[in-house]
C-alpha cells in the first residue's frame, strides 16, 4: 500500500467519523434555537435595523414595498448589526474521558464534544466567533468554522488525564473547558489564573460518568485509569465508597474555589442526565456572562 | 444386583464415594475469588487510600452446592443405577395364549401385540410350548416354539365383532384336541360376552389362568342419526366412570375430492353416564359428503360409523304444468309428488335452467311435454352425469308429439298417439289393476293393495328393448313405469298422472314405496324389512377391526332381510352394501349394542397391559453432572466477573428461542406493513433505473429530515415501492420519478393506484426536464408520463394558481423549484365555480387535497442528501444555488403538510394572521 493511499484511507475513516456528530450537535443546537429567552442579537434574527435606498444586485425579493410605495424610491430593510465577540473551548481530548460505565450510557468525551459542538453553532448561529485555545484553530465565524471543530475533535490523544490548553488566549474573550477534572489540579489552577490575567472568563463544565459519582463497586478489585497509566488494587471496593465520595466532594468544592477566585463558572453534567438541559445551561451562562 | 427404595444398583460399594462429599464442602469453600479488572478514571481519587482488612471472600453457598450435586451424581451414575429391575418368576410346561382378538382390544393393539412379544420371549427362555387361539376366530390349536409364534405376532388382527355363540361353542371341541394341562394367558379386551365364564371355566380345568387386561376405556359410537335438523351421535362407553370428553370427528370428501375432517363435535360424559351424545349441526351439502363418524384417539371398528344415504337428504326439484286455476292443491299435479318428497328430502325450487346447476340428485317433470332447446340439452347432460329424471305421464303428454316417431333421449319409451281410457263411464273395460312385481324389477318384494286401479295412461309403441324397460305393468301387460339409462342416470316414466286423475296410484302407501325404491325420496327407510324383502345386496368396502374401510373384493351378496335380522360376523361383514344406487351402512356397534365390563372371578389373576422395561439410569444422571459442571463453569465466570451476565446468556437465549419455522413471506409482507405504519414513510415509485432510484431515496431522505428538523412531522426513513408488489395505502404521498424507458405497471397495479388515488392518497410526478422541455409531450419523459398516467383516475388539471393552498401550507411560497426552475407545475382544477371575494387574498377553495402534482424541476435531485445530511446534488450556483435548494425544501414540506392537513390552510380563519404575514 503507498503511504498516499494509506492516507487517505485514514482521512476518509477520520472524516467518516465527523458528520455524525455534527449531525447530533446540529440537532441538539436546533432543539434550543426555539426557546424563550430572546436572541437580541444580529444573525439570522428580523429586528428591524434601518431602511436604506436599494442598490443594484439586491433581490427584488428584499424591496419594501410598503416603505418604497410612500415615494418614488426603492428600499430595503437592513437588519441590526452587532459586534461579534470570540469564544475559546477546549475539550479534554485524553484518554481518561473515553469511558462510560454502562452501554446505556455515552461515553464522557462523546457528550463533552456533543456539547462544545453544539454551543459552537448556537454562538455561530448568533454571530458569534468560535476557536479552539491554543494556537491550533484561532476564532473565526461561519459554518465552515464548525466544520473544521469537529475535525478537530475527532482526534482521540491516548494519555490520561490532559491538562487544559492555555496558551494563545485571546484577551477579553470568553471561554468554556469541558473535561472530567480528574486530573491534575494544579494544571487547572494555572490554566485559569492565566486567563483571568488576560481577561478571559468563562465556564468550566464538569462531565463525569454516573458511576464516578455513586461507586457503586464490591469485592476484590483491581482499578485502572483508562490509558492504563495509573492502578489501585482493593479487597473489598465497597469500603471505599465512603472516602472516595469524600474526595470527590472535595474536588468539586476546591474547583468551585478556583472559579470564584477568577470569575469562572462550573457546571456539572453526568453523562446519563440529557444533552440538552447541559446545552441549555451552558449557554444561558456565556450569555448570562456576556452582559 | 441390589435393590435400593425400587432401584438397583449394579455397583453399589461406589456409592460409598457420597462419604467423600462432606470433605469436599470444607475444601472448597476457602478459596478466594479471582480480582475483576475495571476501568475507572477517578482511579486518582483512590490512591493512597487503604483497606480496613483483609480477608478473603468465600465461594457462594449455592455454587458449593451446585458443585456438590455434580459430583454426587457422578458417583451415583457410576454405582449403575436401574430403574424397575425386573423381578418376575417364570412358569413351565405348555402355555396357552388366548386373545379376545375384537375391535374393542384394537386401540390398544400395539400394547398387546408387545406384551405378547415379551410373554413369548419368556416362554421362549423358559423353553416352553406355545399355542395362540383368537376367539373371535378360533383355529385348531397348534403348540409350537415360541420363536416360531413370534413371527407371526404381525399376523395377528383383531376382528371388527364380538366372539359368538358359535364361536364360543367350538372352543371346547378344540380344547379336547390337546392333551394334558397347560397355563393359560388371556389377553381380554375388558368387555364382556355371553359365554365368556363358560370358556374360562374350561380353560381353568386345564392349568392356571392369568388375565392382562387393559385399564384403558373402550368407547364405542352407535350409528347416526338424523333428527331435528341435527345429526345426533351417540357414544357408549365401559370400563371407566369418569368425567370425560371427547371428540367425535365427521369425515368426508372435501369438494376437492380428498378425505378431511369435516366437522367435529364433542360428548361430555357426567361420572357415571354409560352414553353420551354430541349433536353436529350440518348443512346438507356438507352432510351429504359425510363418509364416517369416529371418535378422535381410538382406533377400532366400535369408534367407527359409517354413514350411508340415511343421513342424505336428496335434492329433489319438482316440475308441473301452470295451472291457469289457482287453490285446487288436491288437483295439482305437484301436490302428491310434494307430499312424498318433503318430508324426507331437500326440495329445491325455480326454473329448470336456474335448478340443473344445483346438481339436485332427482327432478320431476310431472305432465311436462315441451322442453326448450337448451333444457333439453342441460337436462340429458345432467342426467348422463347420474341424475335420475323422473316423468309423469298427462292430458299434455298425451296430447304432444313427444316420442311418437323416434325415441326421445329423456322418454325411456316411445308413446303411442293418445293414450287409452279403461274403467270409465264411457268404456268397456274395467278398470286395471298391477300386475305383480317381476323379479328384475326394482319394486320386487313390494306387496301390492288391491285397491289401486288405473283408468287411463299413455300406450308405449311395442319395441323390441321395451320388455327390458318395463319395471311394473299393468294385469294386462301394458307398461305402467318404464326406465332407461342415460350415461350414468337414468329415465322413468309414469305412465300416469301425478294426481288421482288417471289412477289412484298417488293415494296409495305403494306411491310413496315405489318412489323409495327408486331413491326419489332420502333413504331413512331403506332399513324399514319391507324394503329390504327381496333384494340382494352386494358390500362394495368393508371395515376391519381398527376401523379401516377395504375394498370388499368379490364376497358374496346378502339377501336383504339378513341384513337386518343376522348380527355382524364372519359372514356379514361390517362395512358399505349396496343395491342399485341405494347405499347402506353396516356398523359394528348399532343401536342396541351394550357394552358391558368383564368382570373375573377372584381367583383369577388379573394384571394390566403396560408393561415397565427396565431403564439404565446412569446415563441420565452422568449427563445431569456434565450440565451441572457447565452451569458451574458458567457462575465462575460470572461471579469472577470475567463474563457480563447479560452477555453470556443473550446469546443462549437468543439460541434456544430460534424462531423455527416463521412463514417468511407473511412475516416479511407484516414487517412492511409495520414499519410503514409505525411512523409516517415517505415513498418513492422504484423505476427500475438504479440510480435514479437511489436519487429518489435519497431526496426523500432530505426531505424527511427537513421535516424532522422544522416541523412536528417526524418521518421516518423513506422507501421505495414495487408497484406490483407493495401494498400502497400506507403512505400519504407517492414521489414518482419518470424515465423514458419506464416499463407500464399491470393492470392489477393501476387498479391499486386508482384506489390509493381515491382514498386520498397523492402522487407527485417529476418529468425531471425542466431545463430542457416544457410541460406536455415536448420530451420523451413527457411522452412516458402521458402513457403512464392514461389509465389512472385523475381530475382535471390546471397550472397551479396563485392562491392554490399549496402556496401557504406552511411557508408562504409563489415559485416551486427543485434543482431546475419552471413554474409549471399543475395540480388538480379549482371547481369553475370558485370566486374571489373582494379583499380575501384568496378564493374559498374547500374541498379535497390534489391527487396529483405534476412537474418537473427534478425535486428529489434538490432534496437528495446523504445519511449524514450533506447535499449529493448541486443546485445552480454559490448562494443562489443554496437559496434555490432552501425554496426546494419549503416546496416539499408545503407538499407534504398539504397532504397530512388537506385544505387546512385554506380555511378562512386563516385570514387574518397570513393578510398580517403577507402584508409585511
Amino acid at each position: 500500500m503507498t503511504p498516499t493511499l494509506s492516507l487517505r484511507e485514514r482521512s476518509e475513516t477520520e472524516a467518516s467519523r465527523l458528520p455524525p456528530l455534527l449531525a447530533y450537535a446540529e440537532q441538539l443546537a436546533g432543539t434550543v434555537l426555539l426557546g424563550d429567552h430572546g436572541r437580541r442579537r444580529a444573525g439570522l434574527g428580523d429586528d428591524f435595523w434601518q431602511y436604506r435606498p436599494a442598490q443594484h444586485g439586491d433581490s427584488r425579493r428584499l424591496i419594501d414595498h410598503r416603505r418604497s410605495a410612500r415615494g418614488d424610491q426603492q428600499f430595503v430593510r437592513e437588519r441590526e448589526w452587532q459586534i461579534a465577540q470570540s469564544v475559546m473551548l477546549w475539550v479534554d481530548q485524553g484518554a481518561s474521558m473515553r469511558f462510560a460505565s454502562d452501554k446505556g450510557v455515552p461515553q464522557k468525551q462523546e457528550r463533552a464534544r456533543l456539547l462544545a459542538l453544539a454551543i459552537a453553532i448556537l454562538l455561530v448561529r448568533g454571530g458569534e466567533r468560535v476557536g479552539l485555545t491554543g494556537t491550533r484553530l484561532p476564532p473565526r465565524r461561519g459554518n465552515a468554522q464548525i466544520i473544521r471543530l469537529a475535525e478537530a475533535w475527532t482526534q482521540d490523544v491516548d494519555t490520561d488525564y490532559e491538562p487544559p490548553e492555555h496558551r494563545a488566549m485571546v484577551p477579553y474573550a470568553r471561554a468554556v473547558f469541558v473535561s472530567d477534572f480528574l486530573g491534575d489540579l494544579a494544571e487547572v489552577e494555572l490554566a485559569l489564573t492565566k486567563s483571568a490575567d488576560r481577561g478571559v472568563r468563562g465556564v468550566l463544565l464538569q462531565v463525569l460518568d454516573p458511576s464516578e459519582e455513586l461507586f457503586p463497586y464490591q469485592g476484590r478489585t483491581i482499578f485502572e485509569s483508562v490509558g492504563g497509566t495509573v492502578r489501585h488494587e482493593t479487597l473489598k471496593a465497597g469500603e471505599l465508597r465512603g472516602r472516595y465520595l469524600d474526595r470527590l466532594a472535595e474536588r468539586k468544592a476546591k474547583l468551585q474555589e478556583l472559579c470564584q477566585l477568577t470569575g469562572w463558572q462550573l457546571g456539572l453534567h453526568h453523562t446519563n442526565d440529557s444533552a440538552q438541559s447541559a446545552l441549555l445551561w451552558l449557554y444561558r451562562a456565556l450569555d448570562g456572562g456576556r452582559r | 444386583m441390589t435393590i435400593l427404595a425400587g432401584i438397583g444398583f449394579t455397583a453399589p460399594w461406589l456409592l460409598l464415594g457420597l462419604l467423600t462429599l462432606p470433605i469436599l464442602w470444607l475444601l472448597l469453600r476457602a478459596v478466594p475469588p479471582a480480582p475483576i479488572r475495571r476501568l475507572f478514571p477517578a482511579v486518582t481519587l483512590l490512591l493512597g487510600i487503604q483497606d480496613d482488612e483483609t480477608v478473603s471472600d468465600r465461594t457462594p453457598w449455592w455454587l458449593l452446592l451446585l458443585r456438590m450435586l455434580a459430583v454426587a451424581a457422578v458417583i451415583i451414575g457410576l454405582a449403575g443405577p436401574v430403574l424397575n429391575p425386573s423381578r418376575d418368576e417364570i412358569g413351565s410346561g405348555p402355555l396357552l395364549v388366548v386373545m379376545d382378538a375384537t375391535w374393542a382390544g384394537a386401540t390398544q393393539w400395539s400394547d398387546q401385540s408387545e406384551l405378547l412379544a415379551v410373554q413369548l420371549a419368556e416362554a421362549g427362555r423358559a423353553g416352553r410350548q406355545v399355542a395362540v387361539l383368537r376367539l373371535s376366530d378360533p383355529e385348531p390349536l397348534v403348540f409350537q416354539s415360541a420363536a416360531a409364534w413370534s413371527t407371526r405376532i404381525p399376523g395377528l388382527r383383531p376382528e371388527p365383532w364380538q366372539p359368538s355363540d358359535k364361536q364360543l361353542n367350538g372352543i371346547a371341541d378344540i380344547l379336547d384336541t390337546v392333551e394334558g394341562g397347560f397355563d393359560t394367558i388371556w389377553l381380554s379386551d375388558g368387555l364382556d360376552y355371553s359365554g365368556r365364564n363358560a370358556t374360562l371355566d374350561l380353560l381353568h380345568s386345564r392349568g392356571a389362568v392369568t388375565v392382562y387386561q387393559s385399564t384403558q376405556p373402550t368407547f364405542a359410537v352407535r350409528p347416526a342419526k338424523f333428527e331435528d335438523g341435527v345429526v345426533r351421535l351417540t357414544v357408549a362407553r365401559a370400563l371407566t366412570d369418569d368425567t370425560r370428553e371427547v371428540s367425535l370427528l365427521a369425515q368426508g370428501r372435501d369438494p376437492a375430492g380428498t378425505m378431511r375432517v369435516l366437522a367435529r363435535a364433542t360428548a361430555q360424559f357426567a361420572p357415571g353416564d354409560e352414553e353420551a351424545t354430541a349433536d353436529m349441526s350440518l348443512p346438507s351439502e356438507l352432510r351429504a359428503r359425510i363418509t364416517r363418524f369416529e371418535l378422535e384417539g381410538q382406533r377400532s371398528a366400535g369408534a367407527v360409523t359409517l354413514a350411508d344415504d340415511s343421513l342424505r337428504r336428496h335434492e329433489v326439484a319438482i316440475f308441473a304444468s301452470r295451472q291457469s286455476r289457482e287453490a285446487l292443491a288436491l288437483l295439482s299435479g305437484k301436490h302428491y309428488l310434494t307430499q312424498v318428497v318433503v318430508p324426507t328430502a331437500e326440495f329445491i325450487d325455480g326454473t329448470l335452467s336456474e335448478v340443473l346447476p344445483a346438481n339436485p340428485d332427482v327432478v320431476i317433470l310431472a305432465d311436462i311435454a315441451t322442453l326448450s332447446k337448451l333444457e333439453e340439452a342441460e337436462l340429458v347432460a345432467w342426467v348422463e352425469k347420474g341424475g335420475l329424471l323422473l316423468r309423469f305421464a298427462g292430458p299434455r303428454l298425451a296430447a304432444s308429439d313427444l316420442a311418437r316417431a323416434e325415441e326421445n333421449a329423456l322418454m325411456p319409451v316411445r308413446l303411442r298417439g293418445g293414450g287409452r281410457s279403461v274403467g270409465g263411464a264411457m268404456s268397456w273395460g274395467e278398470a286395471k289393476t298391477l300386475a305383480p312385481f317381476d323379479e328384475t324389477s326394482p319394486f320386487f318384494g313390494l306387496r301390492i293393495p288391491t285397491e289401486v286401479t288405473v283408468t287411463t295412461q299413455v300406450m308405449a309403441q311395442p319395441d323390441p328393448t321395451l320388455a327390458d324397460r318395463v319395471i311394473a305393468s299393468l294385469n294386462d301387460g301394458t307398461p305402467l313405469v318404464t326406465r332407461k339409462t342415460l350415461g350414468l342416470g337414468q329415465v322413468v316414466l309414469f305412465h300416469v298422472t301425478a294426481n288421482a286423475e288417471w289412477s289412484n296410484l298417488p293415494l296409495s302407501g305403494l306411491f310413496v314405496e315405489m318412489l323409495d325404491r327408486l331413491a326419489v325420496s332420502s333413504a331413512a327407510k331403506i332399513r324399514e324389512a319391507v324394503n329390504l324383502e327381496g333384494t340382494t345386496w352386494t358390500p362394495t368396502h368393508i371395515m376391519d377391526g381398527f376401523g379401516i374401510l377395504s375394498d370388499a373384493g368379490n364376497l358374496p351378496g346378502v339377501p336383504g332381510e339378513q341384513l337386518v335380522n343376522n348380527a355382524i360376523g364372519p359372514d356379514l361383514r361390517p362395512g358399505i352394501y349396496t343395491n342399485e344406487n341405494r347405499s347402506l351402512a353396516m356398523n359394528v356397534i348399532t343401536e342396541d349394542t351394550q357394552l358391558r365390563t368383564a368382570n373375573w372371578p377372584a381367583s383369577v389373576p388379573v394384571r394390566g397391559l403396560a408393561i415397565e422395561p427396565e431403564r439404565d439410569l446412569s446415563g441420565l444422571l452422568l449427563s445431569l453432572a456434565l450440565i451441572l459442571l457447565v452451569v458451574d463453569v458458567i457462575a465462575s465466570l460470572v461471579l469472577s466477573g470475567r463474563l457480563g451476565f447479560g452477555r453470556a446468556i443473550a446469546p443462549i437465549v437468543a439460541l434456544l428461542m430460534l424462531p423455527t419455522d416463521l412463514p417468511a413471506q407473511t412475516a416479511e409482507e407484516a414487517d412492511f406493513a409495520l414499519t410503514s405504519t409505525n411512523e409516517l414513510v415517505l415513498a418513492h415509485v422504484l423505476t427500475g433505473d438504479a440510480s435514479l432510484d437511489r436519487v429518489a431515496n435519497a431526496g426523500l431522505r432530505g426531505l424527511s429530515d427537513t421535516l424532522f428538523f422544522r416541523t412536528s412531522i417526524e418521518p421516518a426513513n423513506p422507501v421505495g415501492i414495487d408497484l406490483e408488489r407493495d401494498e400502497l395505502a400506507f403512505f400519504p404521498l407517492l414521489y414518482w420519478p419518470i424515465t423514458p424507458d419506464q416499463p407500464l405497471p399491470s393492470d392489477e397495479a393501476y387498479a391499486k393506484l386508482n384506489t390509493y388515488l381515491r382514498s386520498g392518497g397523492m402522487i407527485l410526478f417529476d418529468t425531471r426536464d425542466a431545463d430542457i422541455a416544457r410541460f406536455g409531450a415536448s420530451s420523451p419523459n413527457g411522452r412516458t408520463l402521458q402513457k403512464l398516467a392514461a389509465p389512472l383516475d385523475i381530475p382535471p388539471l390546471e397550472p397551479i394558481p396563485s392562491d392554490h393552498v399549496l402556496t401557504r401550507t406552511f411557508y408562504l411560497l409563489q415559485d416551486f423549484p427543485g434543482r431546475h426552475k419552471n413554474t409549471q407545475v399543475w395540480v388538480e382544477a379549482a371547481p369553475p365555480d370558485a370566486e374571489q371575494i373582494e379583499g380575501m387574498p384568496f378564493r374559498n377553495l374547500n374541498d379535497g387535497v390534489t391527487p396529483v402534482v405534476i412537474g418537473g424541476n427534478d425535486w428529489a435531485g434538490a432534496w437528495a442528501t446523504d445519511p449524514d445530511g450533506r447535499t449529493l446534488l448541486p443546485v445552480g450556483r454559490g448562494y443562489a444555488g443554496e437559496r434555490q435548494r432552501e425554496l426546494a425544501y419549503r416546496f416539499g414540506v408545503n407538499l407534504v403538510m398539504h397532504v397530512l392537513t388537506g385544505n387546512y390552510k385554506s380555511d378562512q380563519v386563516h385570514v387574518p394572521a397570513l393578510l398580517d404575514r403577507l402584508g409585511q
